[in-house]
């Protein structure tokens, strides 16, 4: 029995099946976690391939950081937003598994029809135990013949890390300081009284059953200050 | 036929990248597109690695190394994007974002 094939099938299979659970689940949280599920069996087809630190790679960068972004990103959005099924007209779902099957069948045929050979290369298992190893073999590789797209890599890395920070700022930091502003007015030694009548900030949560029923506050305390504006930022902005 | 080859990392690439692309086709979900382009950048890097590994080669894997850094930026700039589209537009949905069309 070779067992190399059983472990193979079974990887795969798991892979594809959890890669129609992405498409199919109707529940953005399940697709995450049949994304996680697929890429750690990837993991274990680059074993097989002979690929250990990639291996290593992709369960750190796939399932431990995009994947934990991705649901980062599930909890920040609208929930309201998330279930999903307007789903794609009925037209283009037809074309879009007619394309995909006629796409797979090409892709078959050329795979299997395939006569073209690559260049045998020197990395053989042989040489890349002698080196060490995998790791030490695939660090040879970059850090001679890709030494210069392993620089632009990192360059790219640290023009994402700006562009997301960027574009996930809120948009209107302003409102949300005044805001602030506002509701510390609520505060017991707030200065009330460099306010005009009408806007004071009221605490949200009323001291006693009192002062629910009449809306005035009943024990809150107004310190004298001689100059509000040097004792709280609350009174800057009204000149 | 029972010996593994390259052939069948190839094909298991092949329907991995097509999942996910009629995952892109179909669904409407920014977030869920964002994962089946994650599945393809996958596909694509089992068959960089099966062809390095078919010709004793390393500069398959030095290639997956690459791709896995792009993916990374590719995923918080995305990401990002989809944070900024769902807070103005209070939706993930594909067919909301219409702005540049109309």
């Amino acid at each position: 029995m070779p067992w190399d094939f059983v472990a193979f099938m079974l990887l795969a299979a798991i892979c594809v099946i959890c890669a129609g659970g992405v498409v199919a689940s109707a529940n953005p949280v399940h697709s995450g976690i049949f994304l996680g599920i697929c890429f750690i069996h990837v993991a274990g087809i680059f074993v097989m391939l002979g690929a250990e630190f990639l291996a290593v790679v992709q369960v750190i960068v796939y399932t431990g950081a995009i994947l934990v972004l991705l649901l980062f990103v599930l909890m920040l959005v609208d929930p309201d937003a998330l279930p999903e099924f307007t789903s794609a007209h009925p037209v283009q779902r037809t074309v879009a598994v007619l394309l995909g099957m006629v796409l797979l069948l090409e892709v078959s045929v050329a795979i299997l029809g395939r006569t073209v050979k690559g260049v045998a290369s020197n990395a053989t298992p042989e040489n890349i135990a002698l080196v060490g190893g995998n790791t030490q073999a695939l660090g040879r590789s970059l850090y001679t013949e890709y030494l210069l797209p392993f620089e632009i890599a990192s360059l790219v890395l640290t023009v994402g890390v700006i562009g997301a920070i960027v574009l996930a700022m809120p948009e209107r930091l302003g409102e949300r300081v005044r805001r602030r502003g506002t509701i510390s007015l609520g505060h017991p030694r707030g200065t009330d009284l460099v306010l005009p009548e009408g806007v004071r900030g009221e605490s949200p949560i009323p001291d006693s059953a009192a002062e629910l029923e009449t809306g005035l506050p009943s024990r809150r305390e107004v310190i004298m200050v001689g100059n509000a504006r040097d004792y709280t930022t609350v009174g800057r902005g009204r000149q | 036929m029972t010996d593994v080859g390259t052939d069948h990392f190839l094909l298991l690439s092949a329907v991995l990248f097509i999942i996910g692309m009629m995952g892109v086709l179909i669904r409407r979900n920014m977030i869920i597109i964002f994962m089946c382009v994650e599945l393809m950048l996958t596909a694509a890097n089992i068959t960089l690695v099966a062809f390095g590994w078919e010709n004793n080669s390393m500069s398959g894997q030095s290639f997956v190394v690459f791709t896995i850094a792009v993916a990374a930026a590719e995923a918080a700039v995305g990401l990002a994007i989809i944070l900024a589209l769902s807070r103005r537009l209070h939706s993930v949905d594909i067919d909301d974002m219409r702005v540049l069309r109309d």
